[in-house]
């Protein structure tokens, strides 16, 4: 109604609606620098006209919601990126490390070990009864299995870290599924009874980025603000209320842990995530590596063996063999490769029987050249490994930086959706703080013209 | 209504700023250690190449050392032999002295154990041992190869054997190190001892001189054959060392050009990336000085 009093009730109203839109406005100042906040805007409505004398007559403002401005498929995009960069920043982080092993850039390597092994053959090769020039051949030889030794065991380290990355992420994963399940109670009670749950999907969305950078993770929307949270390949982490913890379980034959999930082994059906590089590092590149380095240690254990059996020592005796190399295939060949003669003069350099022959060492040289390796040279071999494992990082290197770069890309998306102008908020701070003042000014207005009312066709004021 | 942009440029200029650091310290690692490449993930074939690099280099250089153990021994060996050929001109003069018709039996039994002398300054020379080892016994180096036997026709048994060595001196290339002693002093076509000890019992007996002459003669015709083989493998580790320094060079210059940095190219880098880093760094700190609206409403 057209009324002073209904005029005085929409001036309160409207001072009401604008306090509460100032309130929004400072929650959205004082977290513009909170991680994962979503601006929110208010919305003003009108409220029902009243008719009077067959007029409409409008009847002031109300607040009609507050909204967090955020934008979902970004949201989902900008996990998945994050999911992929994770995984290659620590599958890089890994194998980082493992390319120190093989810097042949710095003369950390192999390459030295194997050719000052057949360099001492060389010498020895002028003068094969040499005593020195034999212990000279022994050295290099202990060099040379102990660089194997070396190699082989940083590699398993290395393996090993990557191995309790493994478990702690575990623990972490079940740790955020658990908030988030927590978390969806709260969003959909919220939800069901029409409240704004823009915080705790804040939260919640925060919570999920975390566990993106550890698992893959493909969120699926319920309804009434709920999310279910699975694997890419499908092992539920959370529905609902509920959350999926996942078990690390030693392996005993390899004495690393497998991840389960409900009894089964999900291991390696995970895709993304530092967990998933991590297991890319501990269970393939650095097997891989091991395995190359196995058949190079067997390659040339095995040779040398088979030569100086063929051959006769200083002593006039046959020779046995050179170094102890696993008998069967070459498995756990680099980590256990040793010397196994220890007296110079069992070096059988001689196939004539004589000390002054050298045939039998020039055949230990040409190993050297020969397909002794996977039907490569032991050089060649090696070679191809170094490149191998420049090639994984390199590559890994350049996946990272890209993913790096759209990781970037979405969370400037994101924000020009769902971030904080000052600038914005300042303007919004002034149109409501007029607003306001405007309203309090029709109410003193109202005010006095209801005193006029009052106060008319009589001589005592009221004021 | 106009795109809204995302106000938070910070994180942007942050990693604006790392990426010109980071551009701006590896051209400074360029420059500082002269590396185009430091780990094998900067240049994974470079590295792989320069393992074959490396271990040539260092095969190189394995093989030079052998070429100059060799020729330590080829020039002592060499040189007995050039002192066994002096001793048999000396032993052809004097048995041609002794063929002189008015020389007396005694005079030519005086010549003969000259000559019998020279036969046991050859057996000396003979078995010349180098660091420890007989040069001329074949491959049995630890046994004397020859010994006196008055029994046998030359005076002397050969104890070694005819086996030779050889050695690589580059890839790919071998050199024999060895010539066995009953090659070179006992061989078919003219023995030196037995022709020594022919020729003492020629001037002990007086008869057969001449022959017995000719004897040492032809002896001293193959010692200076063989010999020929120490001159011409001197030679060959002479030009296989010259290869091996070139060859070193090569190498040195090819790993330059997989893992060096071109450094005119780096420090050029290098002030780039300063003068970006610099830029980035103070577009940051402008923008971080510019007022918000908030500083002009009153």
């Amino acid at each position: 109604m057209g009324t002073l009093i209904s005029s005085l009730n929409m001036a309160l109203q409207s001072m009401q609606a604008e306090q509460e839109a100032l309130s929004t406005t400072t929650n959205n100042i004082s977290n513009v620098n909170t991680p994962g906040y979503t601006r929110q805007t208010v919305s003003f409505e009108e409220t029902q006209p009243v008719q009077y004398g067959g007029m409409l007559f409008g009847n002031g403002v109300a607040l009609g919601q507050i909204t967090s401005q955020r934008d979902n498929l970004l949201q989902t995009r900008f996990e998945q990126e994050t999911q992929q960069q994770s995984k290659y920043s620590s599958y890089l982080g890994t194998m980082q490390q493992v390319q120190t092993l093989f810097n042949e850039t710095t003369g950390n390597g192999l390459q030295s070990s194997i050719t000052s092994f057949f360099n001492s053959l060389q010498q020895l090769s002028t003068s094969p009864s040499d005593t020195s020039l034999r212990q000279g051949v022994l050295t290099s030889a202990q060099n040379l299995a102990q660089s194997f030794n070396n190699t082989a065991n940083n590699l398993q380290q290395l393996q090993h870290n990557a191995d309790l990355t493994v478990g702690q992420s575990v623990n972490q994963i079940n740790n955020l599924t658990s908030q988030i399940a927590g978390l969806n109670v709260q969003i959909s009670s919220a939800t069901v009874t029409g409240q704004n749950a823009g915080t705790f999907i804040d939260q919640r969305d925060q919570l999920v980025s975390q566990l993106s950078g550890l698992v893959d993770v493909s969120t699926i929307d319920t309804g009434n603000g709920s999310v279910t949270l699975t694997t890419s390949s499908g092992t539920a982490l959370v529905a609902g209320n509920q959350s999926f913890q996942l078990t690390a379980q030693t392996n005993p034959a390899t004495g690393l842990q497998d991840i389960y999930s409900q009894g089964s082994d999900i291991t390696s059906s995970l895709t993304g995530g530092s967990l998933a590089g991590a297991i890319q590092a501990r269970d393939q590149t650095i097997p891989s590596i091991v395995s190359s380095l196995d058949s190079l240690a067997s390659g040339i254990g095995n040779s040398m063996n088979s030569i100086n059996k063929a051959g006769t020592d200083l002593n006039g005796n046959a020779g046995g063999a050179f170094f102890t190399v696993p008998s069967a295939g070459s498995t756990g060949a680099a980590s256990s490769i040793r010397v196994a003669i220890t007296d110079p003069s069992k070096i059988a350099g001689s196939l004539n029987g004589s000390a002054g022959d050298n045939s039998n060492i020039n055949a230990m040289i040409a190993l050297q050249n020969q397909p002794i390796v996977n039907g490569q040279s032991p050089l060649n071999a090696y070679s191809d490994l170094v490149f191998q494992v420049g090639n994984d990082v390199s590559t890994a290197q350049s996946e990272s930086t890209s993913a790096q770069a759209m990781v970037q890309q979405l969370q400037n998306q994101i924000g020009s959706v769902s971030g904080v102008s000052i600038n914005e908020e300042s303007v919004n701070l002034v149109q409501y703080e007029r607003a306001y003042q405007a309203a309090a000014q029709v109410s003193a207005v109202v005010s006095s013209l209801t005193a006029e009312a009052i106060n008319l066709g009589q001589t005592v004021t009221a004021s | 209504m106009s795109t809204r942009i995302n106000p938070n440029t910070l994180p942007d200029m942050v990693a604006a700023m790392q990426a010109a650091q980071q551009n701006a310290q590896t051209a400074a690692q360029q420059v500082s250690t002269g590396r185009r490449v430091n780990n094998p993930g900067d240049d994974p074939a470079a590295v792989a190449a320069l393992v074959i690099n490396d271990a040539q280099t260092s095969q190189d250089a394995q093989f030079q050392t052998n070429i100059s153990d060799l020729q330590s021994k080829f020039q002592v060996a060499d040189s007995v032999m050039n002192s066994a050929s002096q001793l048999l001109t000396s032993a052809i003069s004097l048995g041609t002295q002794g063929a002189t018709g008015t020389l007396t039996a005694a005079n030519r039994q005086s010549i003969a154990a000259q000559v019998a002398g020279l036969q046991k300054q050859l057996l000396s020379l003979a078995n010349t041992s180098y660091q420890g080892t007989y040069i001329f016994s074949g491959t049995d180096v630890t046994t004397q190869p020859f010994s006196e036997n008055s029994s046998a026709p030359s005076g002397v048994t050969y104890n070694g054997n005819s086996a030779e060595t050889t050695v690589q001196i580059s890839q790919g290339q071998s050199i024999q190190t060895n010539l066995p002693g009953d090659q070179v002093f006992a061989n078919s076509a003219g023995n030196a001892f037995a022709a020594l000890n022919d020729l003492t019992n020629a001037l002990n007996s007086g008869t057969g001189i001449a022959a017995a002459n000719t004897e040492v003669q032809n002896a001293f015709d193959q010692l200076n054959n063989q010999r020929v083989f120490y001159g011409n493998s001197l030679n060959q580790l002479q030009s296989t060392e010259s290869f091996l320094s070139q060859d070193t060079v090569n190498l040195s210059s090819q790993q330059n050009s997989l893992i060096g940095a071109d450094l005119t190219q780096a420090i050029s880098t290098l002030s780039q990336a300063q003068t970006a880093e610099q830029a980035s760094i103070s577009a940051t700190a402008q923008i971080l000085n510019l007022p918000t609206l908030l500083s002009y409403i009153k």
